[in-house]
């Protein structure tokens, strides 16, 4: 289970947070975390083996916070051993499908399992719906269907394309929403920076077809 | 040695010797950074031919040596020919590569027979999985390649690893098999390289064999030696990624895919795979080890934090001294037998469980205390307004109001107490 209070050695000037990346084997984990990183579509993108780490520094109320993604392998066995040790300390979970491949769409049931099998239920989520620039809209996965599961477990739920420059706002809101729930409510129990003020009231960028019942669920 | 000879249809596409990255790309700094095809694909590409201008004497006397001795190899025997892979430049050429790299591994031409079609593989459970990797795999393929050429070649390496899983059917497929597959298909063509990467994935001390298990705690296991052994040679350096607590993940893709993942330069994956060959299974974890060593300065610069460390290590620039890490690592290997070391790594194991157990009950703790938020223990048993800091303090206002009740009007009960003291 995740703790922002807990101090990263060397890095004690800044916050971070860590987030995790979730979702079967190419859904697109690595080319959001890129795009969110880098602004850019990675092009020839290559399967993960392990866990890979990307980076970036961004503003919330005038303080530089770090977000530090995992980019995690899809394939089922790199889950089972290897990656539980990069779940330690991870404040935040975002989970990927395909919408042009339901069976990706119909293993978040798994990996909620494995997020709760690590006691991240309390910590912040996201569903991203990847790849919506693909296949005809009949094709995809009909939002409605997706919104139910969110909704079931309480996530908010982003359609969006690593691919369409169009849509980097979208991606930018993904992982700026998870550094602004994590943001309210980590003063609570900061102990790495000094100054530090109260709780501020936080808006939110733009997000999609996000609804009240999320709400509480992520800020418990 | 004719029995050895490419398939003639894939000939042409085993001349690839081209350097896989541009130099420039140093990425020393850049934490996101990750290969980018299109500064690949410019067709101003260093080949590696162009570096015999500039070539070795001591390269140029081996490069004449081994043809010399490739035009009668049945007089040449095994240990000969190890010595070629693993000494400096290990064996130069793709050219000779393709004819030597199955005598390492002990492939006869019985063995070298045509592939079935592609169709006949697709019901494969792992099919999808494959296809999805092998479609992603075009970084590792040289510079400039025509789009056809390449999604044939694409093609085969389906065909090759389905195969193999498919002889097999214990084995399992994982991502980075296709890495090591397609650099046996790059060097020594469709025939060959099954055959070739049966031998690596089946049987005895096969290397790859514990990388296809039902899981990858194996791998783990075998990984984990690269501890022990960087701290008999520099415990300082061992000191520093056991504070930042690194773990092992940084160097799995170089342990799974034999570096052919991590590497940019297509002439240093066949160099190490040449050494690899002939090598002991646990071989790669021993240049991993060596490798770490070598980049001992930029470790012990580097913040002591898991995140930063497993970036530093795991993005390798293309720069690196392959003959002399390979030196080191024989070194290594010679003065630290895995045998030597499996108490150490067992330590290890047993304090990384411990560990596990720890974060496994915190992490329970914590549910428990969602559930009950100030967590379980004595004050479970409260009703729930009093478990709230404001509900305990109300509680124990009203405790204390009713006590100064009961001394007002049972006074004598305590001051019988205080009267009485030799009771």
């Amino acid at each position: 289970m995740s703790d922002p209070s807990e101090p990263v050695p060397g890095l004690k000037q800044r916050k971070v947070f860590k987030i995790i990346v979730l979702g079967d084997s190419g859904v697109g984990k690595t080319c959001l975390t890129f795009r969110f990183c880098e602004g850019q579509f990675l092009d020839k993108s290559e399967a993960t083996i392990g866990v890979d780490f990307r980076e970036r520094t961004i503003r919330i109320s005038n303080e530089d916070i770090k977000l530090q993604l995992w980019d995690t392998a899809g394939q089922e066995r790199f889950r089972k051993s290897m990656v539980q040790h990069y779940y330690r300390n991870v404040h935040a979970v975002v989970i990927v499908y395909d919408v042009t491949k339901p069976e990706t769409f119909h293993s978040i049931a798994s990996w909620m399992q494995e997020v709760e099998s690590h006691g991240l239920l309390g910590s912040p989520r996201v569903l991203v719906g990847n790849k919506c620039d693909c296949g005809t809209p009949e094709s995809r996965l009909a939002t409605s269907y997706a919104q139910r599961l969110a909704d079931k477990y309480g996530m908010p739920l982003f359609e969006t394309s690593a691919l369409l420059d169009s849509e980097c706002d979208n991606v930018e809101s993904i992982f700026m929403t998870l550094a602004h729930k994590l943001y309210s409510k980590q003063p609570l129990r900061v102990v790495s920076v000094e100054g530090e003020r109260g709780p501020r009231l936080v808006t939110l960028p733009r997000q999609k077809r996000s609804n009240t019942s999320t709400d509480s669920c992520l800020c418990s | 040695m004719e029995s050895h000879n490419p398939d003639g249809e894939t000939g042409d596409k085993c001349d690839i010797n081209g350097d896989c990255s541009p130099i420039s790309n140093k990425d020393t700094v850049s934490f996101n950074h990750t290969k980018n095809i299109d500064d690949i694909s410019t067709p101003s590409e260093l080949k590696f031919d162009e570096d015999f201008e500039f070539e070795d004497p001591d390269v140029t006397e081996k490069r004449n040596e081994l043809e010399r001795c490739l035009k009668n190899p049945d007089l040449i025997n095994l240990e000969q020919w190890q010595n070629f892979a693993k000494s400096k430049a290990g064996l130069i050429s793709d050219e000779y590569r393709r004819q030597i790299w199955p005598l390492l591994v002990g492939v006869t031409e019985d063995e070298m027979t045509d592939p079935p079609s592609l169709d006949d593989l697709s019901k494969h459970s792992e099919y999808h999985q494959v296809v999805m990797d092998v479609n992603r795999s075009l970084k590792r393929f040289p510079p400039g390649i025509p789009y056809e050429q390449r999604v044939a070649l694409q093609d085969q390496l389906t065909v090759l690893i389905l195969r193999v899983i498919m002889k097999y059917p214990h084995l399992k497929y994982y991502q980075g098999y296709h890495d090591v597959a397609i650099t046996l298909l790059l060097v020594c063509g469709e025939r060959a390289s099954f055959p070739l990467l049966c031998r690596l994935s089946y049987g005895p001390g096969a290397p790859l064999a514990p990388f296809m298990q039902a899981t990858l705690q194996p791998t783990q296991h075998l990984l984990n030696y690269v501890f022990p052994v960087i701290r008999r040679a520099d415990d300082r350096l061992a000191d520093c990624l056991d504070k930042a607590g690194v773990g092992t993940m940084f160097a799995l893709p170089w342990y799974l895919t034999w570096f052919g993942h991590s590497l940019n330069r297509y002439a240093d994956v066949v160099r190490l795979y040449d050494y690899f060959l002939c090598a002991p299974p646990l071989f790669p974890v021993y240049v991993t080890a060596a490798l770490v060593l070598h980049r001992a300065p930029d470790v012990l610069q580097c913040d002591c934090d898991m995140a930063m460390m497993h970036c530093l290590l795991s993005r390798l620039p293309d720069d690196l001294p392959f003959e002399d890490i390979l030196v080191t690592a024989k070194k290594l290997y010679e003065e630290n037998d895995p045998t030597d070391l499996e108490a150490e790594v067992n330590a290890l194991e047993k304090r990384e469980e411990e560990q596990r157990k720890l974060d496994q009950e915190r992490m329970k703790r914590r549910q428990a205390g969602r559930v009950a938020p100030r967590g379980g223990g004595w004050l479970g048993a409260l009703p729930a307004a009093l478990r709230r800091p404001a509900g305990r303090r109300a509680a124990l206002a009203l405790t204390a109001a009713l006590f100064a009740i009961y001394v007002y009007y049972r006074p004598e009960l305590f001051r019988n107490r205080e009267d009485s003291p030799d009771l």
